[in-house]
């Protein structure tokens, strides 16, 4: 993959300026209070280009290819194959970032270049995506514009002299706010940038992104309208044996996903070993195959295709005409992208979706008549299911299909279809498609999957029944002496703990203890002191069970055992952990 | 003490240099802040300005390019080459989805196109956005009446009469009620179809076309009482029309309301020379029938010896169809009761009764009446519809107060 280079110098926007640095010591809250405002101008601008990008894909596809490209029309052959040629010089000389679908670009900006995407390939990636799209290349404009809005967003944010921690946060926001405007649907791109960019909820973050993902989303509709890309029919389940006839799609879908993944798989890597002169006429050769498939006969397979879902959604192709679209789909799909033509892949991965599962419902009406949900809940159902067999993002796939219909009857067959196509994908293909080509390209980003599949340690994983002395900090120190022999002596005990009347506790270890016990009136010469007395103000931190294990770490450094207490009695010990028992734990995973 | 009092002079003059530089820095802060975020403003309103701009010029180029293809997709259906029309309107969809003009097109040429299956999930897609449109629900009805699903058709025909239309709305839905009855008539569901053709009348009173049209549904509706009606409300707005005069004039000789039928058919043949338009193949035929029911009809109101006369004429008429058909009977072999009872009849001696007696007896002569149609009556049913003399002895059987005009 081509990455973004590292920047390791501190971004300063303008002399004057004091610098991030001197701006977090002189105004501690700028950034918070920047961040959400910055937000919403990076939705809207994100919005903007978005909608400029996708008014660039439909003028051009209407230069190349012309108004009404059908079969036989000799411009579908030379026009991808010349524009696969200008985009091979242009990404080899002038925009060397742009390659791929810029989903993993933009992951790559987050975890390794601090959210750096820059201007030079976020004009690229508008300019080359447009072409690439417009002249009939079998590729999507919703990933491309996830790193324009990505890009928009560092952009705004090193003008702005955001520090390096909140740099690489605005990447997500922007990535959101892009994708929303493309799909205009601001939940599933809120949930894919969680589920598949950053990899985990966060409080802080998510805010920002709903709030630029909308205000995208609100510009977008302002020019296109409140309509979704595609009519959705009439969804309906009134029958639940139809279920079967769902998970059949499941089955099929996973299957499909299973074919696309590993068709990529093979192709992309074979080709970016071959040497760099080949590479230049890639795109091109990739152009005049997808273009020789709709010269051919089947020109829905070429653009982002759209206008077909709509009709497959409507019934009007035959079961074997959406069948054999979804295959040629996947085929043109995987020699644009493997190519390197600056593209993505969820309009395909849709329309893929879409052909099966029209396909599949309709050869299931035909022999076996009692089914009677509508081909558009069947192409629905497709789309999520190569979105969850796919791309592997089964909260969003669920989701995207809810949006999108605005129905809520469809939610059982939706997630039944899609559970099963992703274990298929998940047993068949262990690595995400998107994993795969980061270790094609030789990085190794985070797997959200596996990210999303692991589970969270707590204290009370690690720690263990209360099986020191406890002495009263109100006692005397004689008190504590009886307590220390009934327990062997301090010979046996090397930390003990010191319950206050307030519920708080101290760890108190063998030499202090001994010090304690060695002068009982202390410096002082104070007779009559209590052991709390001498222990001074210090108190162990309140810790729960419920608390993620790793946020007890930096406390051992100061106490050798901490005591665990319960949130609804104060002063009540659960359990006591110590810096072993975490490290046991830990090994133990 | 004098040092330190210098030296706490000198802490509090760093002290005020330090928050004087503090306080600098932050108003340049807040500045810089202010700026950006200003120019930020600024790029935006310029970029929206810009996109509009451009999308103002791209969705004007895309309606130029929808009004291209959706003519063309016109043509093409008016032309019948469905399969073009199709083409044309799809593209004319992608640069204007969700028009409903084309998507109506588009769908209309898909069901002419053949693809009745894609036609009705079109419009059943249409009709899930617009439960209401008149224009959507006709043709659905449309498309079910296709797939056999009688129902569904009567059900979408009447959304679509009461769903709402663009313009000429009542128009429209006095046309898809006609459509309606005639849908119903070819299902034999006379009753349903001729109270929407009544309903249909109703709404739409002094419409002599469509109340010529009625008066003709309502004859297939088994009603001729209400064609009838129609008919005359036609003659009377408009005398001279002769398809109306003879459509009347057909239906009172079905009723053997002959002297009445005569005048309409007279006045019709004289409108159709008139106007030098063709006749209708039957008015010569029917006007000859009516002449000859007038000539051996024993109407009440004629002298009581021409009454006689007639009587005994008309008698001997039914009694040679009744020979013929117990013969047919026979032969067929069969022996129906009601024939049997008829035999009995007219072997009795009133049967047999001359005119003179008839003159004397009033009573005889009705019952010489009786015994004819009901010779005609149940001759029909045995033997089927007779010809002649008898056909016209039997429409004066059939309408009971016949004889009175």
């Amino acid at each position: 993959m081509d990455t973004e280079p590292v920047i390791t110098k501190e971004v300063k926007p303008g002399a004057r300026w004091p610098g991030p640095a001197e701006a977090a010591r002189i105004a501690p809250g700028r950034e918070e209070r920047l961040f959400l405002l910055l937000s919403i101008f990076i939705g809207v601008i994100s919005g903007l280009l978005v909608v400029a990008f996708r008014m660039a894909i439909e003028w051009l596809h209407v230069l190349l290819l012309g108004s009404s490209p059908a079969p036989g029309q000799h411009r579908l052959l030379i026009m991808p194959a010349l524009a696969g040629v200008l985009i091979a010089l242009l990404t080899r000389y002038l925009f060397p970032n742009v390659r791929g679908s810029g989903i993993n670009q933009t992951k790559a900006a987050f975890y390794i270049h601090n959210g750096y995407i820059s201007t030079r390939t976020v004009i690229g990636k508008f300019l080359l995506s447009a072409l690439a799209i417009g002249s009939g290349h079998s590729l999507g404009p919703e990933d491309p514009s996830l790193q324009i809005g990505a890009g928009v967003a560092s952009f705004i944010s090193r003008k702005m002299g955001m520090s390096k921690a909140k740099l690489r946060i605005f990447a997500p926001v922007g990535a959101a706010a892009g994708l929303a405007a493309a799909f205009n649907a601001p939940i599933s791109a809120i949930l894919f940038v969680i589920e598949e960019v950053i990899g985990q909820w966060s409080a802080a973050v998510l805010g920002s992104i709903v709030l630029s993902a909308v205000s995208s989303v609100v510009v977008a509709r302002w020019f296109w309208g409140t309509e979704p890309m595609f009519r959705i029919p009439a969804v309906n389940l009134r029958d639940p044996r139809e279920l079967i006839a769902y998970a059949v799609l499941g089955v099929v879908g996973g299957f499909a996903s299973l074919l696309f993944a590993r068709s990529l798989g093979y192709l992309r890597p074979l080709l970016r070993r071959q040497p760099t002169w080949s590479q230049l006429g890639q795109p091109a050769l990739a152009g005049l195959m997808v273009g020789a498939i709709g010269y051919f006969g089947f020109p829905q397979v070429m653009g982002a295709g759209y206008e077909a879902i709509d009709q497959a959604m409507h019934s009007q192709f035959a079961w074997k005409m959406l069948l054999v679209l979804a295959l040629f789909k996947i085929l043109a799909t995987t020699l644009s992208f493997s190519s390197g033509t600056p593209g993505g892949m969820f309009a395909p991965t849709l329309f893929v979706g879409a052909m099966l599962g029209a396909g599949v419902g309709a050869f299931e009406k035909i022999y076996f008549p009692h089914v009677t949900g509508s081909l558009g809940s069947y192409a629905l159902v497709g789309m999520g299911v190569l979105f969850a067999g796919f791309l592997r993002a089964p909260l969003t796939s669920v989701f995207m299909v809810l949006e999108v219909s605005g129905n809520y009857s469809i939610v059982i067959p939706v997630i039944l279809a899609n559970t099963i196509a992703y274990l298929i994908g998940r047993t068949l293909q262990p690595v995400p498609i998107f994993e795969m080509m980061t270790h094609q390209d030789g990085l190794y980003l985070p797997s959200m999957e596996e990210q999303r599949e692991e589970s969270n340690l707590h204290l009370e994983d690690a720690m263990r029944p209360l099986d020191v002395p406890v002495l009263q900090a109100a006692g005397t120190i004689d008190d504590a002496a009886r307590e220390l022999a009934a327990h062997g002596g301090l010979k046996d005990v090397s930390v003990a703990l010191v319950r206050y009347p307030s519920g708080l506790w101290y760890a108190a270890k063998r030499d202090e203890l001994a010090a304690i016990l060695a002068n009982p009136a202390g410096e002082q010469q104070s007779a009559g002191l209590s052991l709390g007395d001498r222990l001074g103000g210090e108190r162990t931190p309140l810790l729960f069970p419920d608390l993620p294990l790793d946020s007890v770490l930096p406390y051992f450094e100061r106490w050798p055992l901490l005591p665990v207490s319960n949130r609804a009695v104060r002063g009540a010990v659960e359990g006591v952990i110590s810096l072993d028992d975490v490290l046991n734990r830990y090994r133990r995973r | 003490m004098r040092h330190g009092g210098i030296a706490r002079l000198i802490d509090v003059f760093a002290m005020n240099i330090e928050t004087d530089d503090v306080s600098i820095a932050r108003r340049k802060l807040v500045i810089h802040d202010a700026a950006m975020i200003a120019g930020l403003s600024l790029a935006t309103v310029l970029l929206f300005m810009a996109t509009l701009f451009l999308f103002r010029s791209f969705e004007s180029h895309r309606s130029e390019l929808a009004i291209r293809w959706s003519s063309r997709g016109r043509v093409a259906l008016a032309a019948g080459h469905p399969e073009q029309a199709i083409g044309a309107l799809r593209t004319a969809l992608t640069y204007a989805p969700a028009n409903r003009e084309y998507e109506l097109l588009l769908a209309e040429a898909l069901d002419k196109a053949g693809h009745t299956d894609e036609s009705y999930n079109y419009f059943l897609g249409l009709w899930t956005a617009q439960p209401g449109d008149g224009a959507i629900n006709l043709w659905l009805a449309r498309l079910e009446a296709k797939r056999g699903d009688s129902a569904a058709a009567a059900k979408y025909y009447r959304a679509s009469i009461y769903g709402t239309w663009n313009g000429d709305g009542a128009a429209r839905r006095r046309d898809v009620r006609l459509e309606l009855a005639r849908y119903l008539l070819d299902h034999k569901d006379d009753d349903a179809a001729r109270t929407e053709l009544l309903i249909a009348g109703g709404n739409n009173p002094g419409d002599p076309a469509l109340e010529m049209t009625l008066g003709a549904l309502l004859e297939q509706a088994n009603d001729p009482a209400d064609a009838f009606v129609y008919y005359r409300k036609v003659i009377a707005a408009q005398p001279k029309n002769a398809p109306a005069l003879a459509a009347a004039g057909r239906l009172a000789f079905a009723a053997a309301r002959f002297k009445e039928a005569r005048r309409l058919l007279g006045r019709a043949d004289r409108e159709f020379d008139d106007a030098n338009t063709k006749e209708p193949e039957d008015l010569t035929e029917l006007l000859k029938n009516v002449d000859r029911a007038l000539a051996i009809a024993p109407f009440k109101t004629l002298p009581v010896r021409e009454r006689a006369a007639r009587t005994v004429a008309a008698r001997e008429t039914a009694r040679k169809r009744f020979a013929d058909c117990s013969l047919q009977v026979a032969q067929s072999g069969g022996s129906p009761s009601s024939l049997q009872v008829l035999s009995t009849a007219w072997a009795a001696k009133a049967a047999n009764a001359d005119e003179r007696m008839l003159l004397r007896n009033p009573d005889a002569e009705d019952a010489t009446i009786k015994l004819i149609f009901d010779t005609e009556l149940q001759t029909m049913q045995a033997c089927g519809p007779p010809s002649g003399d008898d056909a016209l002895l039997l429409l004066l059987a059939q309408s009971p107060n016949a004889l009175d005009q």
